[in-house]
């Protein structure tokens, strides 16, 4: 439990603070300016990126049979990321979580995706390295997913608090909005048919595609 | 997945091309029920043979499958459209489905270019695509996705669309493109899906060329689109492998159409020194 809050918290070193995952280029133009606008975006990033990817390959991986049904969601995960600044985003904290997680919570599995990180072998993914620290520990991955899932909008939160700006307590509403869509996207996640994955919205994937080319930019992505 | 996949194919082609001298051509060839090909001809004096993939019926119905397969051998090119747009009508029972496979060899090139898709009322349509090719091949695949069609007149009655294509390499899943408009369940004309714009269309290119350089030239070409097509909003990035892929949201499937073969145009121009396609259809 501890160790899931740890690699929860948004002071932990991933860089997830550098990434908005579109949002910049929805703020940009306009389109998201306050806080409904956040909270309907956030919502859409959820249940048509976050839980059809990622929050599936947390059930994916801590629920692995053997070593290479892991490697195959850390494949399939950079496969689905079509704009380049997501699978970089996701390669990066993938490395940081991964390091935070083989230093502190070394496990033979998690050691082994870490040494393939370093060897380009696998492209790297937080989700991954979570769960697996996770399931190590014997957490359920209804637990895991959840948690994750929460820990990715918060961090989102907290980057629209900064970029948008919307104030502090207006963040922590849309946080306690989005329980009930976390516990939806759980549900969902172990309802889901495989060829559901990496299902992605088009608009969204255009607004990370054109961040790319934004001028004066605050995110990395 | 559904009852239907039991049953024997509605239609199926299967296409195995090779080069014979300049020529690409069709080495094997096979077809059953309600799919077929026209006899091959050639657009340009490239050697390249283009494929025009006939649906006698006219339309996919509720529990159809249909099947199409294309082998590109070494070395071989070819073009593969379709005669005309994608009907999907209203499917009661099981969603109409259609699986292609394909396969390329080193250095073969394959254009695959159909139709725009129209599902109808209540319309459920599959379509999955697996391409296992080697790393020097060439994939260009398109796809323009309307809003449908209703006897009223109003847009997105369709029940769902999946398109879901997968790219191999090596035996390892490098590109995974996962595309489901259901509005029965989600808002698809707004923010994040197709955000105010009716139709939608989609490139993907494998090829070893791709590079930095290019992907910026493509940019700039949706980018000058964009300013003489009000309602245009394109994206384009560099794939996992050497590639990329354009998306577009815009308002009709005419508009979309040229643009992604103003896109394959400028790759042709730079690797082939083929001219733009020029599908003669009527």
């Amino acid at each position: 439990m501890l160790a899931v809050l740890q690699l929860c918290d948004s002071a932990l070193p991933t860089g997830a603070f550098a990434h908005s995952l579109g949002l910049e280029t929805y703020i940009d133009d306009g389109t998201v300016g306050d806080e409904p606008g956040f909270l309907a975006w956030v919502r859409h990033c959820l249940h048509h990126q976050v839980v059809p990817a990622e929050g599936w390959a947390v059930r994916a991986v801590a629920t692995a049979a053997d070593d290479d049904a892991v490697w195959r969601a850390d494949d399939l995960l950079a496969a689905q990321a079509l704009p380049v600044q997501i699978r970089d985003a996701a390669s990066a904290m993938g490395r940081r979580m991964a390091e935070i997680g083989a230093e502190n919570f070394p496990s033979p599995r998690l050691t082994a995706y870490a040494d393939r990180l370093r060897a380009g072998t696998s492209r790297g993914s937080p989700a991954v390295a979570f769960a697996l620290v996770g399931a190590d520990l014997g957490v359920a991955w209804e637990h895991l997913a959840g948690a994750y899932l929460f820990s990715t909008v918060t961090s989102l939160t907290q980057n629209a608090v900064r970029g948008i700006p919307i104030g502090q307590n207006a963040g922590q509403r849309v946080l306690r909005a989005l329980h009930d869509d976390v516990a939806r996207g759980v549900g969902r996640i172990g309802r889901m048919a495989d060829d559901e994955f990496g299902a992605t919205s088009p608009g969204l994937e255009i607004a990370q595609m054109r961040h790319a080319w934004q001028r004066a930019r605050m995110f990395m992505s | 997945m559904t009852v239907a996949a039991a049953a024997a194919p509605t239609g199926r082609l299967a296409l195995t091309l090779a080069p014979r001298g300049r020529r690409t051509v069709a080495v094997r060839q096979f077809h059953e029920g309600a799919l077929r090909v026209l006899r091959p001809h050639h657009l340009d004096g490239s050697g390249q043979p283009c494929f025009v993939v006939v649906n006698p019926g006219g339309g996919y119905l509720g529990g159809d499958r249909y099947e199409l397969d294309v082998v590109v051998e070494a070395a071989g090119t070819a073009l593969v459209t379709t005669q005309s747009a994608t009907k999907v009508y209203r499917t009661p029972a099981a969603p109409a489905r259609q699986d292609v496979r394909f396969a390329l060899g080193p250095g073969a090139v394959l254009e695959y270019l159909p139709d725009q898709l129209i599902a109808y009322q209540d319309a459920d349509y599959v379509q999955s695509t697996t391409v296992s090719m080697d790393p020097s091949a060439r994939l260009v695949a398109g796809e323009v996705v309307t809003p449908g069609w209703a006897p009223d007149g109003t847009v997105f009655r369709y029940r769902s669309v999946v398109l879901r294509t997968e790219v191999v390499m090596d035996g390892r899943t490098v590109v995974l493109d996962n595309l489901r408009l259901r509005p029965g369940e989600d808002a698809v004309a707004e923010l994040g899906f197709l955000e105010g714009r009716t139709h939608l269309g989609s490139l993907l290119v494998v090829d070893p060329r791709v590079d930095r350089a290019l992907v910026e030239q493509v940019h700039e070409l949706l980018a000058a689109a964009e300013q003489r097509l009000p309602g245009l909003r394109c994206g384009v990035s560099e794939l996992p492998v050497p590639g990329l892929v354009v998306r577009v949201l815009g308002p009709g499937s005419e508009e979309l159409t040229e643009l992604l073969l103003d896109v394959s145009a400028l790759l042709r121009a730079q690797w082939t020194g083929q001219g733009r396609v020029a599908l003669r259809k009527y």
